[in-house]
């Protein structure tokens, strides 16, 4: 393809995007590195981790239940659970990468976050966005990312940060993307039918899966409720085609 | 955590995690997009985004100690609604929600 990727003005774009992420990434990777040295991982470990795995949610948990004493299948089974709902990310951007390589579709969504996924949604639907661009949002995010675990690492539990407040930045980002969307009502039959599917899945102790569940059944909903709609105004459009053909032949 | 163990978590869970990351994208990569499909490919950012928050918000019982300061959270959060709804600015979202957060734990 001719069009030019990668060039240095895509480059600025995608660090600007990231920046709220990146910054975000440091206060919570911190104290993520933090965590994983109290088990006894060391920074080469950690490394390994956020370059191969790369998961904010999958990091905390596997010092987290380690430190409780769960069985490693079952910290397996319930990291691998929790991040099923990647599944919905990428697949989300299948328009967007109708016309780019195979290569670089794989890197993007290979390194897709749940920050960067919202980030690159509100891009493209800005518009004057690229998948080149969005790869390089996930890039600086991972790199972040990694750097601040590393660094969380070898500093120990010489600083403290309130866990609590920090990852607060990422509750807040989630916030205003939710916040931006267009609120269309079948866009809000998927919001609220999310956020119960989520409350009713930790009722039932259903914590690990209950955000793929929950975004699948807003989606499910907001289906059948665009698909009803559909079909009232089809319905209506035949009704009103069929009393003008009445009136004509009359 | 051994090395062994650390080699297990890591391989099964970066697989797991690479597979749900790509195969779905590289499954309809190249393939005609019925308008079903794309239309619910639209509804994932809001039921997504809703069902992160919530996840990161409500749980059953989140009030069985009191009020306060179980609601902290929410009232930061209505902060951030309203800081993004005038915004539309992550950063400035991000730092209203965690200066929120900080000063009502600190009250």
């Amino acid at each position: 393809m001719a069009r030019l990727m990668f060039t240095r003005d895509h480059i600025k774009d995608a660090f600007h995007a990231a920046v709220p992420i990146m910054l975000g990434y440091v206060a919570i990777g911190i104290p993520c590195g933090i965590l994983c040295d109290s088990i006894g991982l060391d920074a080469l470990q950690v490394l390994l981790l956020s370059a191969l795995f790369y998961s904010g949610a999958g990091q905390f948990m596997i010092p987290n239940m380690y430190l409780a004493a769960s069985p490693l299948a079952s910290i397996i089974a319930s990291v691998s659970l929790v991040n099923t709902r990647q599944m919905l990310y990428a697949a989300s951007f299948a328009p967007e990468c109708q016309n780019v390589s195979r290569r670089l579709a794989f890197f993007f969504a290979a390194t897709v976050t749940d920050e960067s996924y919202g980030v690159s949604t509100a891009k493209f639907a800005e518009g004057g966005w690229s998948v080149d661009r969005a790869l390089m949002v996930n890039l600086f995010s991972q790199t972040s990312w990694t750097v601040s675990n590393v660094v969380g690492v070898l500093v120990g539990s010489a600083i403290g940060i309130p866990l609590d407040i920090a990852a607060f930045a990422m509750t807040s980002i989630f916030i205003c993307l939710l916040v931006t969307q267009k609120m269309t009502s079948a866009n809000i039959v998927a919001i609220v039918l999310a956020m119960l599917g989520v409350y009713a899945c930790k009722a039932a102790g259903l914590t690990g899966p209950a955000i793929l569940v929950g975004a699948l059944l807003g989606v499910a909903g907001a289906m059948a409720y665009a698909g009803a709609r559909d079909r009232r105004i089809v319905a209506a459009a035949r009704a009103a085609s069929g009393e003008q053909g009445r009136e004509e032949r009359s | 955590m051994s090395w062994e163990e650390f080699w297990m978590v890591l391989v099964i869970c970066g697989a797991c995690m690479l597979a749900c990351r790509t195969l779905p994208l590289l499954f309809l990569k190249g393939r005609e997009l019925p308008p079903a499909l794309s239309r619910a490919l639209g509804f994932i950012p809001p039921a997504a985004f809703a069902a992160l928050v919530a996840n990161d918000l409500l749980s059953p019982g989140m009030f069985a100690a009191g009020i306060w300061p179980a609601a902290v959270p929410l009232v930061a959060a209505l902060v951030v609604v309203l800081v993004a709804a005038k915004t539309r600015s992550l950063l400035w979202s991000a730092v209203a929600g965690v200066a929120a957060y900080a000063l009502l734990l600190a009250i």
